[in-house]
């Protein structure tokens, strides 16, 4: 994959990333300080945040086609990293125990980074769905 | 054996269907040569040399530098290099799809998402060939007859 492409999949992601840390920064704000008040300057958050969760794509880039085993160990990686990231850069709220809140912002990246997969599956799976009906055209018209 | 020829018009499939009691070494014949005015390849299988009909080809193989042509039951090996095939049968709707192999569009059944941007194409044998995503873009091209 050229990393003009590769560059361009992860700017898909990256949006995705950030629709996705908005909806779950909402729910987490529910939850845990529902009468907080929210600022402008609060909605620059999830783009930075994707923006970091992003890059360590750009860490496990591979030009070569990997077999089915490194992609999954790759991936694994990035996940990881963008774990540790993301534990790092936000601080849990005062009246919040550390420890809980650390493990359902863990729990809720990994349910994004599924649902950002699940979603490019989806998308794949439509292009196939397109690209079968194409190959029957054609078989058609051949035949 | 009576012969019929029907002209039909253009939208529908051209057809050779022969109407038999047995399917004898006659009717064999005629459906080989029938195949073979469609093109065919030498393949070599049990220290035999066989003609093998474009139409009856699956997918063209290439494993540890030799190469291997597929049909719904047999496997031939054939003397032409994988590069040479894809050139050859580029007409006749054969297309590379990955590194080794080159299939024949004619028998993919459908086509699905694998792992990491690859697709699988399902063949009408039932088999599943890899279709890497370097050749994705020619599949796509192919498909819409560029």
């Amino acid at each position: 994959m050229t990393f003009k492409r590769y560059f361009l999949m992860q700017l898909q992601i990256y949006f995705l990333l950030v629709s996705l840390i908005f909806a779950v920064s909402m729910v987490l704000g529910v939850i845990f300080s529902p009468n907080e008040p929210v600022y402008y300057s609060q909605f620059r958050g999830p783009f930075i945040l994707a923006g970091l969760c992003v890059l360590p794509s750009f860490v496990t880039y591979y030009k070569d086609e990997p077999s089915v085993q490194e992609y999954i160990i790759r991936h694994f990686i990035q996940l990881v990293m963008i774990e540790a990231i993301v534990l790092f850069m936000i601080e849990p709220p005062e009246n919040v125990s550390i420890m809980l809140f650390r493990v359902l912002v863990g729990i809720s990246v990994f349910i994004i980074y599924v649902i950002t997969k699940a979603m490019i599956m989806l998308q794949k799976y439509k292009e196939s769905i397109k690209l079968t009906k194409q190959l029957k055209e054609m078989q058609l018209k051949e035949v | 054996m009576k012969t019929k020829v029907t002209k039909i018009e253009r939208n529908k499939p051209e057809m050779v269907e022969i109407h038999c009691y047995s399917v004898s070494d006659e009717v064999n014949e005629i459906l080989a040569f029938v195949k073979s005015r469609q093109g065919q390849l030498t393949g070599v299988s049990d220290d035999n040399m066989y003609e093998i009909a474009l139409s009856d080809i699956f997918y063209i193989e290439s494993v540890e530098n030799k190469v291997f042509l597929y049909t719904k039951d047999n496997v031939y090996e054939t003397k032409y290099k994988l590069y040479e095939l894809e050139e050859l049968l580029k007409s006749k709707r054969f297309l590379r799809i990955s590194k080794s192999t080159v299939v024949n569009l004619m028998k993919i059944d459908s086509i699905k998402p694998a792992l990491n941007s690859r697709f699988t194409a399902e063949l009408f044998s039932g088999e599943q060939i890899v279709i890497t995503r370097k050749y994705v873009p020619d599949l796509k091209k192919a498909l819409k007859g560029e």
